[in-house]
């Protein structure tokens, strides 16, 4: 065989289109070494077993959450030998695989980000009562999704759905999600509130949900979120950042609008309530014409005692200054002729004079 | 005759609270309540048939959602 003699350059040109044509992307799976982040942007790690190690590169945006050496990973990513710095994979995506390290990596992001706030129940908005418009994002072949339009439908009808299709599961689910999320950012006007929902499943299946990049956006979404993730154990970060969750897809359905049947029953109720307000406004009529019957008839009534009060009085003044009281009590009313006798002065002898008494009249002559 | 614009839940049920409030406030008005109640019962028929007859809509939308494209090491 003919020795092949290149450049460095030639190499590095020749090794990366071979790797290209051969292992374009590559995932591989093993423990985590050497994590740096440099400038707050790259992201240098190792992943290792115990024959080999393999050095990866990439940015934080590709992260999906703290994480720690130790860890078991799955590292997707493109393979290329650098002209300066040698071998590395640079990597797409990250994930952490088994039950425990993914407990592990969604405990370091949780604390990270309920230490920001960003699960604190203050943050909360409610969702709307009836929504005119909801942004549904989940995989559209999925029985998450057939589940949640069925009960939709079942409950109420007028709503518009947008649905966006993504990925909720593997190595792509978190960018797909988190590009669903900003789409819904974008639209105008923005939806009435956004449904994230999915079935049960695995750890890894659920993966997803504890990425911190979906957790963040599912948190920093204009729109309220409801996120229902359908599984019994732990609850996944995006649930805790989403202004309300729900169980299962049905459930999402269940809270996200009313049953019809329930608004027709309140509907025959208030009917029945307005016919009682109308009674009782014609009630409160009639109530203030009696009412406006018994004021006239107390004031004439009081009127005319108050008269019957007034002449009582004046009678028994009357009666104060009637001579004949006078007489009773035994004086006399003395007349000369026609004259009141007020004085013995008026009075000379041999004078005829009349005396009134109570009970009659007698003649007397002055001595 | 124009046609009269659909109506939704939501403003229908506005209306209705509106007329449920009135009676609720001190105003006594017998010919207006009267009206009031025709207008109620008229709107409570028109929920009910929406009700009962008015379906979702579903939009898929077509973009295909992923990640943004891997930066490049400079």
């Amino acid at each position: 065989m003919k020795e092949l003699i290149f450049s460095p350059a030639d190499f590095v040109a020749v090794f990366n289109q071979t790797l290209e044509l051969a292992y374009p992307v590559v995932a591989i799976q093993g423990e985590l070494t050497n994590f740096r982040v440099s400038r707050n942007r790259w992201v240098y790690f190792n992943v290792k077993d115990e024959l080999a190690s393999i050095k990866f590169f990439g940015s934080v945006y590709q992260l999906p959450g703290p994480l720690q050496d130790g860890l078991k990973l799955r590292v997707v990513g493109t393979p290329r030998l650098h002209p300066q710095f040698g071998f590395s994979i640079t990597f797409q995506s990250i994930q952490p695989v088994g039950e425990g390290a993914i407990k592990k990596a969604a405990d370091f992001l949780r604390a990270k980000l309920e230490a920001e706030g960003l699960f604190a129940p203050e943050r909360k908005r409610p969702l709307p009562e009836i929504p005119r418009r909801i942004g549904l994002i989940t995989a559209a072949n999925s029985a998450a999704c057939a589940d949640f339009i069925k009960i939709l439908n079942e409950r109420w009808g007028g709503v518009e759905v947008i649905l966006a299709d993504v990925l909720v599961q593997g190595m792509e689910a978190p960018a797909a999600i988190v590009g669903a999320l900003d789409h819904f950012e974008q639209i105008s006007p923005l939806v009435d509130v956004l449904v994230i929902t999915r079935g049960g499943g695995s750890a890894e299946d659920l993966v997803a949900f504890n990425d911190e990049r979906v957790v963040r956006a599912v948190a920093g979404s204009r729109t309220p979120t409801l996120v229902a993730i359908g599984h019994e154990l732990d609850i996944s970060l995006a649930e805790l950042a989403a202004d309300q969750r729900a169980s299962t897809p049905t459930n999402a359905a269940q809270i996200v609008v009313p049953d019809r049947r329930h608004i027709i029953i309140q509907l025959d109720n208030v009917g029945s309530i307005l016919q009682k307000f109308l009674m009782d406004t014609i009630g409160t009529i009639q109530t203030d014409l009696t009412g406006g019957r018994k004021y006239l008839t107390s004031q004439v009534f009081s009127s005319l005692d108050q008269a019957k009060h007034s002449m009582e009085a004046s009678r028994k003044l009357i009666n104060v200054f009637d001579p004949r009281a006078a007489l009773k009590r035994g004086y006399a009313i003395v007349k000369k002729g026609r004259d009141h006798v007020k004085s013995v002065r008026q009075v000379v002898k041999g004078d005829n004079l009349g005396v009134e008494l109570s009970d009659g009249k007698i003649k007397v002559v002055a001595e | 005759m124009a046609k009269e614009t659909k109506r939704d839940y939501q403003t229908m049920n506005a209306k209705l609270a509106e007329i449920i409030e009135w009676f609720e406030s001190d105003k006594v008005n017998l010919g207006e309540a009267v009206e009031k109640y025709e207008q109620a019962l008229a709107l409570i028929a028109e929920i009910e048939k929406y009700l009962k007859t008015a379906e979702n809509k579903i939009k898929k939308i077509t973009t295909r959602f992923q990640g943004p494209s891997l930066e490049k090491e400079e």
